[in-house]
């Protein structure tokens, strides 16, 4: 759904002080003073601090939101020495989240920022009702299902979204989500006599778009005869990542470099069952262990990205699963069920 | 650290991570992230380099970066941060300009793989030329706003940076700076060069007064000749208003005028606004086609003069509203102030240097420009907007910045792998392409172009050039150090092997003032030109024309098909490039271009001037994949060339019976805006998914 707009979206009332105006001066000049006011009231919850969540906090504080809680119950482990570069090396064996916050906080100190370390699965509505957009990783599906279905109730944004060695995904539950998007057309002003001369003529215009549940994604047949054509198109990123998920929720961890050659032959093992051999590598399976730094900031920018679509309500969000393949760099968008 | 933990990567890819060397060029908002990136994958051997200082506009996304860093040296805080990070590492920081020639062929071939994550022209064509020299792999790397780009530079397998003609930047002729300015930024041209001409450092091509010269206000016009010819006009009017200040009638400059009044807000208002403008009018043949600018006079614009007060009034401080004329009139009066204090601070023959981020530089700017419009019946803009037209701000945020450099640091992998066939050229963009991707590779390697005047065998390229009005010092700084990014050139007639131009000072500076027809350097004639820093040899064919008024004085045509006649082309948006470019630093010096900050600045007449970068970022020249051409990857089989120690002879460049060559199956070229461009920019603008950069 798309109308034309006769005005600007609703001003947000505050105004930016002088330290904004210079701190955010690069990307106001991009996304304009009304989404940097959006921005400064966006409240962010970003569950599950390993290299890829330490990414989207760092690209999420930057950009200027209102407050950030880092939220995980797990602790830093050598692992995490590979990608997550807010907590320092010493903190080994503390909380994750918490041991993100001081570096955390040099990056911004505009951004309230806090941290929380009880289970996810002991939360409800009160806590995920705190936040406009809220993203997890690390999860399995099953609390995964349950948080969106939680935040579709309350009309909270919510992504999952992970990275295995250089791979990874997300998958953008928003809901209803309406946002405007700058229409560039090419407006002739010669008159009909001259040669024809245009000018760019840049109209906002209001959508009003459906994102399925996280539940779609479960319920999506990759197998379906009708989708094979485009696994041979766009890669077979997503069969790896029903593979990843299945490991996940059978082993109830990911694959782990310490048991490096037994975790790819189980990943095979279920390839095989899912999937044939020239769909998935061999080679492209020796690349799934702990986050890979440089992958973990392409799919961290690629999510934060789409947060502050969501939040300044600005641009169209990727409908509605991302796919990272790291050999050909190529990033690429799935409509899970959607018409 | 990825590579130091067994299990993590694929064992042979964490030797080569643990054992090689990289050097990253530029600690920016890309350069940030590629180090965080590379010490936390494991890379030990790291050496970064970067003449900036930290800046507070950078904190948004240079997230190595914090407050208490502004000011300092980017290189040597992204390398305290990094090591933060991952204190085994071994970084070797540089405060410096990688164009300095501390940083020859040697220095690169200590590198397994170069990452550039530069922000202006020259320096990318400068290390361009260096990693093809030293045969190290480039990984080049840019962003602005929501797009980025990583592609791969190898010598002999893939185009090399200077393969393609970028787009040119915007140049506007000095009449329409001087006389006839119909866009606001013209007019923003017009307020730097004023600014220059009584702050800045004195350059005469920067001259604002009205160009009596012009031809357009001379033909025909009947008032013609009561207007003084040549240059004489200028100085005749600065005559007059130096008679109206203090009954003098000595010939003196503005800049002397102006102090010479004390900065008078009124009588320098007056003089630029009220009467330059009358001296335009008399100009009739000017405004039979346009509509006539107004002048306007102090008096009348604030009757009660300048309100008391030292504070600044609340709108100066509203930098998204658009002034009002009264508004910028106090503007002018409160920044003149500001700025002639600081001026007379100075030592004899120092000056100020104009910087966006200071205010009364600004400030002044702005007023003048929207001053100017009023006049002229343009559009007046706000100070914000004025800011990066002035400033030649591209916009920067971090997520662009850090999906980039991931993919720049995942190609290094590859390219260490020796997996080069896999580097295709990585473009990020904000929607989604018909096959709904937003990373998109490139499906091949467009093929090295032949004509290339950096990587082709005996590179060669022809100036069209009006040799009766350029001078050799000319051709030398804008020509070969300007536009071809030599450093230090030394240039001989080819017939006769006689020296023009030697890189050995004091050896031929009798030759600078001489016009290059003076000098037999005519039409048809060959001449070669050498920089024994960068191993650079290059043919240049002379093809003389007369410049016309709005004609800059020359042009470098890359191919020769390019030279025949074209069909006149209007002016259209920019396609989907932009570029950037920025003087080059001098050698060694880390803080000379820190103080450069160029934008717009005009030359001599009728030499248009040119929008000169940004500070700032990650800029690069967008190129949009090319989605739709036929694939033929499979049949590129390079071996590397012999590696040679000494200049690259023309068949360690291209061996050319080693690739196939690709078939460009786009016939759907349009025509285009920019006079010379070829295979790769004309292939992709055939996928019709171009994206229109807006950059302010």
């Amino acid at each position: 759904m798309a109308m034309e707009m006769d005005s600007a979206p609703n001003e947000v009332g505050v105004e930016l002080t002088d330290t904004e105006n210079e701190l955010y001066d690069r990307q106001i000049r991009l996304w304009g003073l009304e989404s940097q006011k959006r921005l400064r009231t966006a409240k962010v919850l970003i569950s599950g601090l390993n290299g890829l969540g330490a990414e989207i906090t760092k690209n999420i504080i930057l950009s200027g939101v209102n407050l950030v809680k880092l939220h995980d119950d797990k602790l830093v482990t050598e692992e995490d020495f590979c990608s997550q570069f807010l907590s320092a090396r010493e903190k080994i064996g503390t909380n994750r989240a918490e041991a993100s916050l001081d570096r955390a906080r040099a990056l911004n100190p505009m951004v309230e920022i806090s941290a929380d370390t009880q289970p996810l699965k002991d939360m409800g509505a009160e806590y995920f009702g705190q936040f406009d957009v809220i993203v997890v990783s690390g999860e399995n599906n099953a609390e995964l299902l349950r948080i969106d279905s939680i935040c579709r109730e309350l009309g909270v944004k919510f992504f999952a979204t992970d990275v295995w060695g250089m791979f990874g995904f997300y998958f953008a539950s928003l809901q209803t989500h309406r946002y405007v998007e700058n229409i560039i057309k090419h407006k002739i002003i010669s008159k009909p006599n001259e040669k024809q001369k245009t000018e760019i003529i840049s109209t906002p215009v209001q959508f009003e778009v459906e994102y399925p549940a996280y539940s779609t994604w479960l319920d999506f047949d990759i197998n379906a005869p009708s989708y094979q054509r485009k696994i041979k198109r766009n890669g077979p990123g997503i069969v790896l990542l029903r593979i990843l998920q299945e490991f996940r929720d059978v082993n109830k961890r990911d694959p782990s470099f310490k048991t490096r050659e037994a975790d790819i032959n189980k990943l095979k093992k279920i390839r095989d069952g899912i999937a044939s051999k020239s769909t998935i590598t061999d080679d492209a399976i020796g690349m799934l262990f702990a986050q890979v730094s440089p992958a973990a900031a392409v799919v961290g920018g690629v999510v934060s990205q789409e947060i502050i679509k969501v939040v300044t309500k600005m641009e169209a969000p990727h409908r509605n699963l991302f796919i990272f393949d790291p050999e050909t760099c190529v990033g690429y968008v799935e409509p899970i069920g959607v018409n | 650290m990825a590579a130091a933990i067994d299990g993590v990567l694929p064992e042979h890819l964490q030797e080569l991570v643990k054992n090689s060397k990289v050097l990253v060029v530029g600690a920016g908002g890309i350069g940030c992230e590629v180090l965080k990136n590379l010490v936390l994958s494991g890379f030990v051997n790291i050496e970064i380099i970067d003449l900036d200082t930290i800046d507070l506009s950078n904190l948004n996304r240079q997230f190595l970066f914090h407050r208490e860093h502004v000011g300092k040296s980017k290189a040597k805080v992204a390398r305290e941060s990094a090591l933060s990070f991952n204190p085994d590492a071994k970084i070797t920081a540089y405060h410096d300009s990688v164009t300095s020639t501390d940083y020859g062929v040697n220095f690169f071939k200590k590198f397994d793989v170069v990452l550039s994550a530069l922000d202006n022209r020259a320096a990318r064509n400068h290390v361009n030329r260096m990693c093809l020299n030293a045969d190290v792999p480039l990984i080049e790397s840019g962003t602005s706003g929501y797009n980025g780009q990583v592609e791969l530079i190898k010598r002999g397998l893939t185009q090399c940076y200077e393969c393609t003609p970028k787009a040119k930047q915007r140049t506007f002729p000095g009449c329409t700076i001087r006389n006839t300015p119909s866009e606001p930024i013209h007019c923003i041209v017009w307020a730097k060069h004023l600014f220059n001409q009584l702050f800045g450092e004195s350059v005469e091509d920067e001259d604002i007064s009205p160009d009596a010269a012009d031809p357009e206000a001379q033909e025909g016009d009947a008032e013609g000749t009561e207007i003084p010819a040549g240059d004489g006009a200028g100085d005749g009017k600065e005559k007059s208003a130096s008679e109206s200040a203090n009954g003098n009638v000595v010939r003196i400059n503005t800049r002397q005028w102006a102090k010479d009044c004390n900065y008078d807000a009124s009588k320098l208002f007056n003089k630029f606004f009220f009467e330059d403008i009358n001296y335009l009018l008399r100009m009739s043949n000017l405004w039979k086609s346009r509509k006539a600018p107004v002048p306007v006079q102090w008096d009348t614009l604030l009757p009660k003069g300048i309100p008391d007060g030292d504070s600044l009034p609340e709108f100066a401080r509203q930098f998204h509203k658009v002034w009002s004329v009264e508004e910028c009139a106090q503007i002018f009066s409160n920044s003149l102030r500001q700025l002639s204090n600081d001026f007379l601070k100075l030592d004899n023959n120092d000056s100020l240097v104009w910087d966006k981020d200071d205010q009364a530089a600004m400030d002044f700017v702005a007023a003048c420009a929207n001053v100017r419009s009023h006049i002229f019946n343009i559009e007046r803009k706000s100070r914000f907007e004025i800011k990066s037209m002035a400033g030649n701000i591209i916009p920067a945020i971090a997520t662009t910045n850090a999906i980039t450099a991931g993919i720049s640091v995942l190609r290094a992998f590859s390219v260490l792998e020796g997996k080069f066939d896999q580097c295709k050229a990585v473009y990020a963009r904000l929607r989604l392409n018909p096959r709904n991707q937003f990373l998109v590779p490139d499906k091949f390697f467009p093929e090295p172009n032949p004509n290339c005047y950096v990587c082709a065998s005996d590179p060669a390229i022809t100036l069209r050039i009006d040799t009766k009005r350029v001078h050799i010092k000319e051709f030398r700084d804008e020509v070969l150090i300007k536009t071809l990014n030599m450093v230090n050139p030394d240039v001989t007639l080819e017939s006769t092997g006689s020296i023009i131009i030697s890189s050995e000072e004091g050896e031929t500076e009798c030759n600078e003032q001489k016009l290059l027809s003076d000098m037999n350097i005519v039409d048809g004639v060959i001449l070669k030109s050498d920089d024994f820093f960068q191993n650079y040899e290059l043919s240049i064919i002379i093809s003389h024309f007369d410049a016309e008024r709005d004609d800059p004085l020359f042009e470098v045509i890359a191919d020769k098909s390019q030279l025949q006649p074209k069909e006149e082309e209007e002016e259209k948006p920019e396609p989907s490039e932009k570029l950037v470019s920025r003087k080059r630093a001098a050698n060694g010096n880390g803080e000379s271009v820190e103080k450069c900050d160029d934008g717009p600045s005009t030359s001599k007449r009728s030499r248009p001037t040119e929008i000169e970068d940004d500070d700032d970022d990650d800029c690069l020249i967008l190129e949009d994949p090319e989605d739709d051409v036929v694939e033929a990857t499979d049949k590129l089989t390079v071996e590397s060339p012999p590696k040679t120690a000494t200049k690259r002879k023309p068949s360690d460049v291209v061996e050319s019976d080693e690739i196939t060559t690709i078939l460009d199956s786009s016939d759907e070229e349009e025509s285009r805006p920019t006079k010379c461009k070829r295979s790769r920019l004309e292939k992709s603008e055939g996928t019709g998914s171009i994206e229109i950069i807006n950059i302010d």
